[in-house]
C-alpha cells in the first residue's frame, strides 16, 4: 500500500533544497520545526531564525504539538464583577497560519486523534482556531528509537495518510507523497525545488520502510492488551499493583501527544475581575473526580489507573477503531513509576501470551 | 475563510429573579437571562443541566429543577457543597451569575408517555426529577398515575415543601419519611425503600426515577428489583465532576461513557453495563 501511494503522488526533494523551501515557507507561515537547543535537547519550536536553527528529523522530539493545539495553559475569557453585573469578555486571539514541519507518524496521527476529540460532540473553537490554517509536514521515521511501537498501535513507523505533505529521508534526498490539497498547492506554488521522482526513487521508498519496519526493539502487544480490557480478564492484581507504584506526577498525561483532558479554573486578578483558564489535567491525579462536598465517584488509585488505561485502549477502539496510544514511548521515558503504557500491557498479557 | 465556530464555552450573563429557600442547606434560584430575546427563545428539556459560573469559582453542573413547559425562567434548587454553591447561597434578588447550557441526554419524556411514574428522591436529588413532575403536571393527560417518594434528614430539612403541597392538590401521591423524627412529626421514619412497601404499582406500566445520595439509591434498587420493576423500568441521573459539559474534558467519565454527554440520565439497564461505583460499591 505504501508503495502504490507513493508511485501516485511523488516528487523529490534534494537535501540541498530544504533550507531553501523552509526559507520560503516561513515568509508566509509561522514555521515549528523539531530544533536541538544549545543543551541537545530536542524539541518542537518555534523558528524565528532558520539558519541558526538545528533541525532534527531522525531523534524524536521531547514534546509532541499538543502543546500548540491545547496550550498547557490558555486564557478562555476575561471576566469582570462589577456594580452592572458579572459578566465575560472573549479573548482575541490571532493565530497565525503554521507549518508544522518534519513530524513523526505518531505525533500526527495524535492530532488526527485531538481533531477527532475536538470535533465529535461539540466543536471546540480554542482548538480549532490553533488547528485551522495549519499545515502539517511529516516525516516517516527509518529508525524508531529505543522505546517506540507505533508499529504495535497502527500508527508508524510509516504514515499513509493524515499529512498535507509527507517526507522519507532517503539518504541526500527526500521522497515527498501529497496527503492532502494544502500539501499539493505547495508543492504547485514552489515547484523549484522539487522534481519528478523515478522508480528507483519508490523502489528505496519501499526499501526504507521495509527496513524501518525491522527496526524496533519493542515488542508491545498492544492488541493483545486491547481483547484483554475488552474481555475484561485484566487480572485485578495488576490495577492494584499499578495503582500503587503510581506516584500521581502527571508526567505520561502531560507529555502524551493524545492525552487532552483538562479542566477550567478561574483566577482573580483584582476586585473587578479576573480570568478564566484552560489547563492541562491526568485523569490519574486524585481530585480528577473528586466532587464538591469531597465524595469521589472513582476508586482514587486503582479506578484512576484504570481509567487511563482503559480509556486509550478499550474506549477509544469502540469509538475509533484504534487506540489513542500512538506509541510514542514517552510515557516510557518519563514514568519512575514502572506504571506506563508498556508495563501495563507487558502485565497484562503475562500469562495469556 | 473557515466558518466561525460558536464560542461554547462562553456564559451568558442571568439575573436572580426569587430565592426560595427550600430548607437551610437548598435553595431555589429563579433565573432569567439578561439578553430577554435569548431568554425567551430558550429551550430545555427535563433532566439537563446548566453550568453555573460564579466570580472567582470556576463553573459547576447544576440540573435544570423547572419545566420548560412554563417558559420565562430557569430554576436551579442548589444544595452548599462547594466553594461555588456557598458562593450561590450568597446571591440576592438581582444580583447575576453566568450560565451556560442546557446540557445533556434528558428524561426520555416520550416513552414515559401513559405509564405510572414512581419518583423516589432523597435530600437534594428531588430537584431534577421535580423538573419531570412538573413536566407532567403541565400535561396531566398524557401520564399516568404520580407517585411521589421523598427522604429527608429531619423533618425541618424537608425541601420543597410548596411544591409537595401544590403536587398533592392536583393528585400526585406523595409520601415522605425522615431518618430521624423530630416534636411534631407524626409521619414515617426510616429509610425511603420502607414507603416502597405500602405501594401496588402496576409493573407493566411503571417506570421508577430515581435520584439520591449512593446508600439511598442502592437500597432502592434492590427493593425495586424485589418489587419486580426491570432494569429498563428504571432511570436514575447521575451526578459527577464535570468542567466542559460538552464530552471534551473528561471528568465525569464512567467506564467509557460520559455523564454529560450520555447521560445525566441512565436507565438502570444502561448502567448494568458500566463498571461505576454507585453499583459495585
Amino acid at each position: 500500500m505504501v508503495h502504490a501511494a507513493a508511485a501516485t503522488h511523488s516528487h523529490l526533494l534534494k537535501k540541498d533544497h530544504l533550507k531553501g523551501f523552509l526559507r520560503k515557507l516561513a515568509k508566509e507561515y509561522r514555521l515549528v520545526a523539531p530544533v536541538r537547543n544549545r543543551h541537545s535537547d530536542v524539541l518542537f519550536t518555534v523558528i524565528d531564525d532558520l539558519d541558526a536553527a538545528e533541525i532534527e528529523l531522525t531523534e524524536p522530539p521531547q514534546n509532541s504539538l499538543k502543546q500548540f493545539f491545547l496550550p498547557q495553559q490558555e486564557r478562555l475569557y476575561t471576566y469582570t464583577t462589577t456594580a452592572e453585573g458579572y459578566d465575560f469578555q472573549p479573548v482575541q486571539a490571532t493565530i497565525p497560519p503554521t507549518v508544522y514541519f518534519g513530524v513523526h507518524p505518531c505525533d500526527l496521527s495524535a492530532v488526527l486523534y485531538m481533531d477527532v476529540v475536538f470535533s465529535r460532540h461539540q466543536r471546540d473553537p480554542f482548538y480549532l482556531r490553533r488547528r485551522q490554517g495549519s499545515v502539517l509536514i511529516g516525516v516517516n521515521c527509518n529508525s524508531p528509537a529505543p522505546n517506540c511501537f507505533c508499529n504495535a498501535t497502527g500508527s508508524g513507523p510509516f504514515l499513509e495518510m493524515g499529512s498535507d505533505l509527507q517526507l522519507t529521508d532517503l539518504g541526500d534526498r527526500f521522497l515527498v507523497e501529497i496527503g492532502r490539497a494544502p500539501g499539493q498547492a505547495l508543492i504547485e506554488r514552489w515547484q523549484v525545488f522539487f522534481s519528478p521522482s523515478a522508480d528507483k526513487d519508490r523502489a528505496a521508498h519501499y526499501q526504507t520502510f521495509l527496513e524501518a519496519r525491522g527496526r524496533f526493539s519493542r515488542q508491545v502487544h498492544v492488541e493483545q492488551a486491547i481483547r484483554q480490557l475488552e474481555a475484561d480478564t485484566v487480572p485485578e492484581q495488576v490495577w492494584t499493583e499499578l495503582s500503587l507504584r503510581c506516584q500521581d506526577c502527571g508526567g505520561c498525561a502531560y507529555l502524551c501527544p493524545t492525552c487532552t483532558c483538562f479542566t477550567i479554573s478561574d483566577q482573580q486578578l483584582d476586585d473587578a475581575g479576573g480570568q478564566r483558564l484552560r489547563s492541562w489535567d491526568a485523569c490519574t491525579f486524585a481530585g480528577f473526580t473528586a466532587m464538591a462536598g469531597g465524595h469521589n465517584p472513582v476508586q482514587a488509585k486503582t479506578g484512576a489507573i484504570r481509567q487511563r488505561f482503559t480509556h486509550k485502549l478499550r474506549d477509544d477502539v469502540r469509538q475509533n477503531g484504534r487506540p489513542s496510544c500512538v506509541g510514542c514511548g514517552r510515557c516510557v521515558g518519563i514514568c519512575f513509576g514502572g506504571t506506563d503504557i508498556v508495563r501495563f500491557v507487558e502485565r497484562a498479557c503475562q500469562g495469556s501470551l | 475563510m473557515p466558518q466561525p465556530i460558536a464560542d461554547i464555552y462562553l456564559p451568558r450573563q442571568a439575573r436572580v429573579e426569587q430565592i426560595v429557600a427550600e430548607n437551610s442547606q437548598i435553595a431555589t434560584f429563579v433565573l432569567a437571562f439578561c439578553d430577554r430575546s435569548y431568554n425567551d427563545g430558550f429551550r430545555y428539556q427535563p433532566g439537563q443541566f446548566m453550568l453555573v459560573s460564579m466570580p472567582h469559582c470556576g463553573e459547576a453542573p447544576i440540573s435544570i429543577s423547572s419545566t420548560a413547559t412554563r417558559p420565562g425562567n430557569i430554576h436551579l434548587s442548589v444544595r452548599r457543597a462547594g466553594k461555588l454553591t456557598h458562593a450561590m447561597h450568597g446571591l440576592r434578588v438581582s444580583d447575576t451569575l453566568g450560565l451556560r447550557g442546557p446540557y445533556g441526554r434528558p428524561f426520555p419524556m416520550e416513552q414515559l408517555a401513559g405509564r405510572d411514574l414512581l419518583f423516589v428522591a432523597g435530600g437534594i436529588g428531588l430537584a431534577p426529577l421535580r423538573a419531570v413532575v412538573d413536566t407532567c403536571l403541565d400535561q396531566r393527560d398524557r401520564f399516568g398515575a404520580l407517585t411521589v417518594l421523598y427522604g429527608s434528614r429531619t423533618p425541618s430539612d424537608i425541601a420543597f415543601q410548596g411544591d409537595l403541597e401544590l403536587w398533592r392538590k392536583q393528585g400526585v401521591d406523595c409520601r415522605l419519611t425522615v431518618d430521624a423524627a423530630e416534636p411534631g412529626w407524626d409521619g414515617p421514619v426510616g429509610l425511603v425503600t420502607a414507603l416502597l412497601d405500602d405501594l401496588a404499582p402496576e409493573l407493566d406500566k411503571s417506570t421508577a426515577l430515581i435520584c439520591g445520595p449512593p446508600l439511598m439509591f442502592r437500597a432502592v434498587l434492590g427493593k425495586l428489583a424485589a418489587m419486580g420493576f426491570g432494569d429498563h423500568q428504571v432511570l436514575t441521573t447521575m451526578e459527577r465532576h464535570m468542567k466542559c459539559g460538552v464530552g471534551i474534558c473528561r471528568h465525569c467519565h464512567m467506564d467509557g461513557k460520559l455523564a454529560c454527554v450520555d447521560g445525566p440520565v441512565f436507565s438502570l439497564a444502561e448502567l448494568r453495563k458500566l463498571k461505576i461505583l454507585e453499583l459495585d460499591g
